[in-house]
């Protein structure tokens, strides 16, 4: 039974990662005053892109169409990792928060390597570029995760869901805190986001993920495309697993459950409009100030795991 | 109405958190403004545990002192200096000696700094240890705002911080000071910020800029 | 019975270099050498297993010569360590079947010949001996089978320079060992006599021996800023010997150093663990930065261990302040990271090695900005190679990652210590790994970037061809091996586990090791199928040219170089590259066209500047001065004699 439920929550991550995908970019277009795409805009992106045909340069090797596959590969298992709707994941009692990262650490590695067989100089460029930023990032990711676990005794995602369940909302902890903002912002980073990466521009100035997958076409690119989603879904379930689990249901059945995806829904909502309403009013950092934009959040992850010690 | 002790009780203990985080955010700001509204938030969190503390001693004084700091460090003195930003029309970065980063590094280090200073004195002087600390920690912050940021305003932004330090520190241990002593310590932070409000605008007109590492003339 | 089968693996091995030089007229005996080496390294394998996996212990007795003796014994440990050497040379030395042939000939191939399987032994004696003189004596013969084999690889002024160095450091390394030894006078005879005199030392006396067997075998390892040699003295040995230099011998130190500190010593103060923390955390750090500003591939390679050996005392150091915090169980499990990942440095430190070989036979440079598209032309090196960089990334699926996770786990477990200094260390320790981890996946997602894909950026890189089937076959069996680790770790975990339990009281493997190992097959499984599954889906494909913005002819200069990916990490990192830049610009009539622009950019490492330069300096300065005593005046040497006879009966008459 609960194997069902976990499978359940992988597949809900995998299949809504392009609506909410979809519901940013029209809440986006809304604050700036524009109509904006139907929220069903990825999904008939995603058809559109399968039923093409993949154009791959001649001087690629394996490794162009290889990448994709990895990419879509590791993000699909990192997405059963997070718990959704019971605190409970398929990969849940012995995966763990160095898996998770160094899984995402993989799918990102045969990216950079499929943007520069692409043989163009929009590849190199993405590919450096994305190197810097998930360099500087790793370290806070991983700093972050870890004051947390420290604080639940436990290095699952979901036993920390379930130790956080247990816990009192009013009793702010320092390290919670700190933690949330540090992954908050280390979370910006990964995903691409507004004020560290414009996911939806074209001007080599400003592009860090789009040149990388700018020789991608067809099936290829429709995976990258998904994968990117369930990477954006994923991080988002993890902020709200992690720190605000409160609602999930305690016990598999119907009413609990049905609680539970409604709590979710309205968690998810509220964090898809904290993003459009900050990359509609945040501008994007120059590249070399991304540094410093990681350096804060690695200042805070680092300060959240020497309050663990401090604080028992 | 034992549901609101009990939140207050737990909101009073973690509000150290939230000072913590100011101070943080203080240091990695980039605008004036920026640093103004956190001041404000700073004093908005001091003002909530005045009100939490006066409820568990159930002072009426204590409650003054709250309404007087609501009025004057909330309100009046962040509204002050947004428009005295606002008429000096300069830019309106944080001219900084150090980057971002950096700052937040040295905040954060001036936290675990006073994290263990704090450390000896708890049990005796019986304050929380995470209120101590941050008392602790926004006098440095506001010593450390002082000297690493160029902009004449934000030097009045820092001493407003390190202000909110000592208040703390006296809030965590003593409780409050006599009502008489508050009044006097507000109205002359409040004299003070008006006329710095009328220095910048004289050096402004004088040096036709605000950076103070250029203010150089008093040498020997 | 293994006694036996481990003397005729020492007899074959030492009867290489009289086969190699009884037929070397005979043209038809030429794969001999290379055929009985590696029987006789197949025969040290099974020794090395039984005394690993089974714990069979035995010891050899070569000599009694005097007063010193000289004896071999494989406990667990010594087995692991040789298990690693036969394992990890058998393929190098298949590899070199054909590699020597066809880039040495004559006298040069005899020698190499010769020499591989004398280093082989030496290293072999190093990790089984028994006694301090035959380890003082392998530890000796390594540094001049080394040497002797780089020194055949070519001669000029530079090479000579740098295998001075080479040699001047490994002396100065060695004579700190032999110190630490002698402190254990007057019982310095065997290893059970010294580690059971151990225990009645003062600890002003075992902290004397641990800093000299730090420093010592930290000069081997190669720690910062002990590592001067290693970028100047593996780049320039032939491809397999770099192999075995980077591979194994690095690892001889850090089981001198396990030995000392955890057999003989048996652990002491927490501050012996922060020392090896922070010289693990800085070689990390700074190992993986001086290897992104590289493009010659080998001296990249050789920074990369450097920072791997940082990896290996971040574990050693996680040990040692668990050992002195009391908590056995997590000793074993930091111990047990720093053990495997030494097997696993060793395996893909060996392949990236060979792998760079392959690449000089094929296109005979071995500047990444030379390569490129390589991967087209030489398939299975290509994919070896990315084998081995995924591994040393530390990426899921491969075997670096086994060792990282082990280290991030016991970092993790630092935190429920009740010391706070080591509460807060441990878990910082785990965000500098997390650091290093990235900078390494930077750098060789630029390695493999430009050296194998994209677009061949010169002639050579054009008409590269797959290497010999030795080669491919030795480099297969390495990234095979990478790959098994990585998928079943539990192979190799269990007997590491009983190590630990060995070297220390009262350890026993935490749960956490055996979770991982059941859990890694599943998602193997799972990401090997999805993958398998989706690239099995026939997707339609049409090749095209690469979009140049609707322009003709992409050329190849338009990718990316290597310097140029590295430049924005260079840029942040900027305050340890400190480089000397100068440009030299040659106006002509028009202002905007130059006759000529020249620019030059010379990097010295921080180190050599900061902290080498002035001492040689001092030094120089010092011993410039003292040559006034050399006056050249006969009467003058006499004064000298008469003064020291004068000061000696004075001396004696006042004590």
């Amino acid at each position: 039974m609960i194997w069902a439920m976990n499978a359940v929550q992988v597949l809900l991550l995998i299949l809504l990662a392009p609506l909410v995908r979809g519901v940013i970019a029209r809440l986006k277009a809304r604050i700036q005053n524009r109509r904006g795409a139907s929220v069903w805009r990825p999904y008939s992106d995603l058809f559109k892109l399968f039923r093409k045909e993949d154009l791959v340069p001649a001087s690629a090797s394996f490794v162009f169409r290889l990448a994709p596959i990895v990419l879509f590969a590791t993000t699909l298992v990192v997405a059963a990792f997070v718990p959704l709707l019971y605190g409970s994941a398929l990969v849940g009692v012995t995966g763990d928060f160095v898996l998770l990262v160094y899984l995402l650490a993989l799918g990102r590695f045969f990216l950079m390597l499929g943007a520069i067989d692409g043989g163009s100089s929009f590849g190199g460029m993405g590919a450096s570029r994305e190197a810097l930023v998930s360099t500087l990032a790793e370290a806070p990711f991983l700093l972050a995760l870890m004051s947390v676990a420290i604080g639940a005794h436990t290095g699952t995602i979901a036993g920390i869901v379930q130790w956080t369940v247990g816990q009192n909302f009013f009793q702010f902890s320092a390290v919670h805190a700190l933690a949330f903002v540090a992954l908050a912002l280390v979370a910006i980073a990964e995903t691409g986001r507004i004020p560290v990466d414009n996911p939806t521009t074209h001007l080599e100035l400003t592009m860090i993920h789009e040149a990388m997958v700018l020789e991608y076409s067809g099936p290829s690119l429709a995976l990258i495309e998904w994968a990117s989603a369930i990477k954006l879904t994923v991080v988002m379930a993890l902020l709200i697993a992690l720190f605000v689990p409160w609602g999930m249901a305690t016990s598999l059945t119907a009413a609990a459950l049905a609680i539970a995806a409604l709590v979710l829904l309205l968690k998810m909502a509220a964090l898809v409009l904290v993003l459009a309403l900050m990359e509609s009013s945040v501008a994007k950092l120059r590249m070399y100030l991304v540094p410093d934009f990681l350096g804060v959040a690695s200042a805070l992850a680092i300060l959240a795991v020497v309050f663990t010690a401090l604080m028992r | 109405m034992g549901l609101f002790e009990s939140a207050a009780a737990r909101a009073l203990a973690s509000s150290g958190v939230f000072l913590f985080m100011t101070v943080l955010l203080i240091a990695a700001a980039r605008r004036i403004s920026t640093c103004i509204g956190l001041y404000s938030l700073q004093s908005l969190v001091i003002t909530a545990q005045i009100a939490a503390v006066s409820r568990m001693h159930h002072s009426a004084q204590g409650f003054a002192i709250a309404a007087m700091v609501l009025t004057v460090k909330v309100a009046a003195i962040p509204y002050a200096l947004y428009r005295i930003v606002e008429e000096l029309k300069a830019p309106r970065d944080v001219s900084s000696s150090t980057s971002p980063s950096q700052s937040v590094f040295i905040a954060a280090g001036l936290i675990l700094l006073s994290f263990f200073a704090v450390r000896p004195y708890v049990g005796v002087l019986g304050g929380d240890q995470a209120m101590l600390a941050a008392a602790v920690a926004l006098v440095l912050t506001g010593g450390f705002l002082m000297v690493s940021r160029k902009k004449a305003l934000m030097q009045v932004v820092g001493l407003l911080v390190l202000d909110n330090g000592i208040f703390l520190a006296a809030l965590a241990t003593t409780f409050g000071m006599p009502l008489v002593i508050e009044i006097g310590i507000v109205f002359d932070l409040l004299m003070g910020v008006f006329l710095m409000g009328l220095f910048v605008f004289r050096i402004r007109d004088t040096f036709d800029h605000l950076d103070v590492s250029k203010l150089r003339r008093l040498r020997g | 019975m293994t006694q036996v089968a481990f003397s005729l693996f020492l007899v074959a091995t030492l009867s290489v270099p009289v086969v190699t030089l009884i037929s070397r007229r005979w043209t038809k005996a030429r794969a001999l050498p290379a055929v009985l080496l590696m029987a006789s390294l197949a025969t040290g394998i099974a020794v090395a297993g039984a005394g690993f996996w089974d714990g069979q212990r035995f010891t050899v007795e070569v000599s009694q010569v005097a007063s010193f003796s000289f004896a071999l014994s494989v406990d667990r440990l010594s087995a692991f360590f040789l298990l690693l050497i036969c394992s990890v040379s058998l393929p190098v030395i298949l590899y070199s079947s054909s590699y020597i042939p066809r880039h040495y000939s004559g006298a040069r191939r005899d020698w190499l010949w010769v020499l591989l399987p004398l280093f082989l032994m030496s290293m072999v004696l190093v990790v089984t001996a028994s006694t301090a003189f035959a380890f003082l004596f392998g530890w000796e013969l390594m540094t001049l089978f080394s040497a002797g084999l780089i020194v055949i690889d070519g001669d000029s002024e530079e090479r000579r320079h740098n295998i001075f160095i080479y040699l001047l450091m490994m002396h100065a390394g060695a004579a700190a060992v032999i110190g630490a030894f002698l402190l254990f006078l007057p019982h310095a005879g065997n290893f059970a006599e010294m580690r059971a005199s151990a225990t009645l030392m003062t600890p002003a006396l075992r902290t004397a021996v641990f800093l000299l067997a730090f420093v010592g075998f930290g000069t081997k390892a190669g720690i910062v800023p002990l590592h001067l040699w290693l970028p100047r003295a593996h780049p320039i040995a032939p491809s397999p010997v770099s192999a075995l230099m980077s591979g194994i011998m690095l690892k001889t130190a850090i089981y001198g150093l396990v030995r000392f500190a955890f057999d003989f010593l048996g652990g002491g103060p927490s501050w012996w663990g922060y020392l090896a923390l922070l010289a693990g955390g800085v070689s990390g750090l700074l190992g993986v930065l001086y290897a992104i500003s590289e493009h010659d591939l080998k001296r990249l390679l050789a920074y990369h261990s450097v920072e791997n050996i940082g990896i290996i005392y971040l574990g050693l150091g996680a040990a040692l302040v668990f050992m002195a915090n009391h908590a056995a169980v997590w000793a074993a499990l930091a111990l047990t990271a720093a053990l495997l990942h030494c097997l696993n440095h060793a395996i893909f430190k060996s392949l990236l090695f060979l792998g760079a070989g392959a690449i000089s036979d094929a296109t005979h440079t071995l500047d990444l900005e030379e390569l490129g598209g390589l991967q087209k032309r030489m398939r299975l090196t290509g994919a070896v190679f990315l084998i081995a960089c995924c591994s040393i990334v530390g990426l899921p699926l491969f075997n670096g990652f086994v060792s990282e996770w082990l280290t991030f786990r016991s970092f993790l477990a630092g935190s429920e210590l009740t010391d706070l200094s080591a509460a807060i260390v441990l878990p910082l320790a785990a965000g500098v790994l997390a650091l290093i981890g990235g900078l390494a996946a930077a750098c060789f997602a630029k390695v493999y970037g430009v050296a194998f894909l994209g677009r061949p950026r010169s002639h050579e890189a054009e008409s590269a061809n797959e290497v010999s089937w030795p080669m491919q076959a030795g480099m297969l069996l390495l990234a095979v091996a990478c790959v098994a680790i990585g998928i079943f770790p539990g192979m190799v975990l269990g007997s590491l586990g009983a190590l630990t339990e060995e070297l220390i009281p009262g350890a026993a493997l935490p749960q956490a090791a055996a979770l991982l190992s059941a859990v890694l097959p599943w998602i193997a499984l799972f990401v090997l199928v999805l993958v398998a599954g989706m690239a099995a889906f026939k997707r339609a494909k049409k090749l095209t040219a690469t979009w140049a913005c609707g322009l003709p002819g992409l050329d190849e200069r338009m990718q990316y170089t290597s310097i140029a990916f590295s430049k924005p990490l260079r840029k942040v990192f900027s305050q340890v590259y400190k480089a000397d830049r100068t440009l030299n610009v040659i106006p002509a009539d028009q202002p905007y066209f130059p006759a000529s622009i020249s620019y030059r950019s010379v990097r010295t490492t921080s180190f050599e500047r900061l902290l080498y330069r002035p001492g040689v300096d001092a030094i120089v300065a010092a011993a410039y001065r003292l040559r006034r005593l050399q006056t050249g005046n006969i009467q003058i040497y006499l004064l000298y004699i008469f003064a020291a006879l004068i000061a000696l009966l004075m001396f004696m008459r006042w004590v």
